[in-house]
């Protein structure tokens, strides 16, 4: 393997604490729609948020392809408390790339988990299409006032902070929005009731509005009218965390169907001896591994500072197909029993699904494939 | 106080150990290896004395492949000070037996002068469970085998070691060998920001060929089988069955 010895001890901390301490609080998690703060306070002891965020401003400093392993790793114990892990992840990134040194004092709060933090985006009618935000910042003083509402965001009925897309220019377009970094125990600041998801249930989402919430001069994050550009930023990272959970599930899947077709009999022998078996087992195991030569890849460009958007894209895109895909063939393997709740695969099933939707859904990545490709060549 | 920890890189725990063909020993080629466990209860038990203001300094040493320097990071990161590898083979099947492994230490402890050692009770590979006796033997020290409790006090050590129907709590002197045992304490993971960190913590290496030891194998394998395979249970019809199986067919009663 073209892991170093660093990447390799990461590996092995972050697998041992999914085993031994993720995995097995899933079925419960998920069956409860429970954020499982005692976890995260592990998690945070471990130092397993802020993979990258450097040395002098109180992280590890890991790589990205690093935090790809990390997040492979969670994932295949739990794919919500991975995503707790990339959503902690981004804003970190966020706060080291534009963040102020009074703003990046936040950092060791966030990275320990003391301070819950959201990352506030989509609305109604802004999905996939962010130019469509309707929430709007408008200069008042020194500082800002904020009204508007946004929709299905991660942690918004446990955060203390929002990172909040609104547009500060009704003309400007892409050149209108700007970040803010509201406190969400403010006045004006309602949270909608937790959503009840398909999958990733332990991760809490819900929605905000924010009616006449006065923000200070330092609320402002990176450049006014540059919020978008901000945001972008970091979507090749954000892609590639998301690529390497929808790795993770599907190799929880993996080790959970080849476990069972060794174990389940039909026919007086194990199902694994049936070549039918054996051959949606093989299929799976070479797609994850795929997936994940795509995903190292994709994070080493990143890491060498070279163009990944393409890259990324392609990661994401296959991951969470190959996800979707590949759990579905682990529910199989499990017949009856991986229809029924309580069994891990059929979790895993609906877990995967999201993974083709968030983070910029999968049409969406083969738009920006396809894009790169016409764009800079079919050669990379 | 200085605690010198020895770790040794084994086959990791969680592999399922394959014996090669010929049945000379397990097969080792590429298969994950990590730290000994009870070196890990070692290394974390010196690192809470650490931690309580008792310990000033920990060195932690490996005797073996160069790819031991990995288990010996995992060590720093985990909260020792310094660490040293003596290089003796390149030969991932050669293990390197108690004895000649406690001579090495010897030298080891002449120069760094530790008043305690903290080792693991045995090794998960081999299982030979002599290494910290000889040690104590070789340096005249004491020894207290089989720690599940370890306090430091009046220069000694109160060490409480388990022992067949119960705990024996013993003193000794320092310095002394103590080797740890499965409950003395569950090791923490080791902390990412601390991974980095203990690449910047030093780490010695030392040829063999230096000490003058030879450690040529005074043991030899004769052959080595694996485990045999459970069978399938049994139903009994009645309690009567059960006492005659137990009694006749297990040998049990």
């Amino acid at each position: 393997m073209y892991l170093n010895e660093t990447q390799e001890q990461v590996r092995d901390t972050a697998r041992s604490f999914a085993d031994e301490v993720i995995r097995p609080a899933a079925e419960a998690l998920d069956r409860e729609e429970r954020f499982p703060s005692e976890i995260y306070e592990e998690m945070a002891k471990v130092g397993l948020f802020g993979i990258g965020v450097p040395e002098e401003l109180g992280g590890p400093g890991f790589d990205t392809l690093t935090y790809a392993v990390v997040m492979e790793e969670l994932s295949r114990g739990y794919a919500s408390v991975a995503d707790q892990c990339g959503l902690v992840e981004l804003i970190s990134t966020l706060l080291v790339r534009h963040g102020t040194p009074v703003q990046q004092k936040m950092l060791p709060e966030v990275i320990s988990m003391r301070r819950k933090v959201a990352y506030c985006i989509t609305e109604a009618e802004a999905g996939t299409d962010v130019s469509g935000i309707r929430t709007t910042a408008e200069k008042d003083g020194e500082g800002w006032v904020l009204n508007g509402g946004k929709l299905w965001i991660h942690n918004a009925p446990v955060a203390d902070t929002g990172f909040v897309l609104a547009r500060t220019d009704k003309e400007a377009g892409n050149r209108g929005m700007s970040i803010f970094i509201v406190d969400l125990h403010a006045n004006g600041v309602d949270r909608g009731p937790k959503e009840h998801k398909m999958g990733q249930r332990a991760s809490q989402v819900g929605g905000l509005n924010f009616t006449d919430v006065r923000l200070g001069p330092d609320a402002l994050l990176g450049q006014a009218g540059r919020g978008f550009h901000t945001m972008m930023s970091v979507l090749d990272k954000g892609r590639v965390g998301i690529a390497a959970l929808a790795v993770g599930i599907a190799q929880a899947g993996l080790e959970a169907a080849v476990d069972y077709a060794g174990t389940r009999k039909q026919f007086g022998k194990h199902i694994s001896e049936f070549q039918g078996v054996q051959w949606l087992l093989a299929d799976m195991a070479k797609d994850i591994e795929a997936a994940r030569l795509l995903v190292h890849s994709a994070a080493d460009k990143i890491d060498r500072g070279q163009d990944a958007t393409r890259s990324c894209s392609m990661a994401k895109c296959f991951a969470g197909d190959m996800a979707v895909a590949r759990t579905a063939d682990a529910v199989q393997v499990f017949g009856g029993s991986g229809y029924i709740r309580g069994f891990e695969v059929e979790r895993l099933y609906r877990d995967a699904k999201i993974t083709q939707i968030y983070e910029g859904t999968n049409q969406i990545q083969r738009m920006i494939i396809a894009r790169e490709l016409l764009k800079k060549g079919a050669r990379t | 106080m200085k605690v010198l920890v020895p770790v040794k890189r084994v086959i990791d725990y969680n592999i399922k150990v394959r014996v090669k063909p010929d049945g000379s020993g397990p097969d080792l080629t590429s298969v994950k290896m990590s730290m000994n466990p009870f070196d890990e209860i070692a290394v974390e038990e010196a690192v809470r004395l650490k931690e309580k203001g008792v310990v000033s300094e920990i060195v932690v040493v490996s005797i073996g492949m160069p790819q031991a320097k990995d288990t010996l990071r995992t060590a720093l990161a985990m909260g020792a000070d310094r660490a040293i590898l003596i290089e003796a083979t390149t030969d991932v099947n050669q293990d390197i037996e108690p004895l000649s492994v406690a001579k090495i230490l010897v030298h080891i402890v002449k120069d760094e002068n530790p008043d305690l050692i903290i080792a693991g009770k045995q090794a998960i590979d081999n299982d030979a469970n002599a290494t910290g006796q000889m040690l104590a033997g070789l340096l005249g020290w004491g020894q207290a085998t089989f720690a599940s409790a370890i306090e430091i006090a009046d220069g000694g050590a109160l060490v409480t070691r388990e022992i067949d129907g119960g705990l024996q709590t013993i003193r000794v002197k320092l310095p002394a060998v103590v080797t740890a045992d499965l409950r003395l304490n569950e090791p923490r993971y080791v902390a990412l920001p601390n991974i980095m960190k203990a690449k910047k913590k030093p780490l010695e290496e030392r040829p063999l060929a230096a000490l003058g030891i030879d450690i040529a194998p005074r043991l030899k394998v004769v052959r080595t089988v694996e485990p045999v395979g459970r069978s399938a249970g049994v139903r009994v019809a009645s309690v009567d069955e059960l006492l005659e199986k137990l009694k006749n067919e297990a040998g049990v009663l």
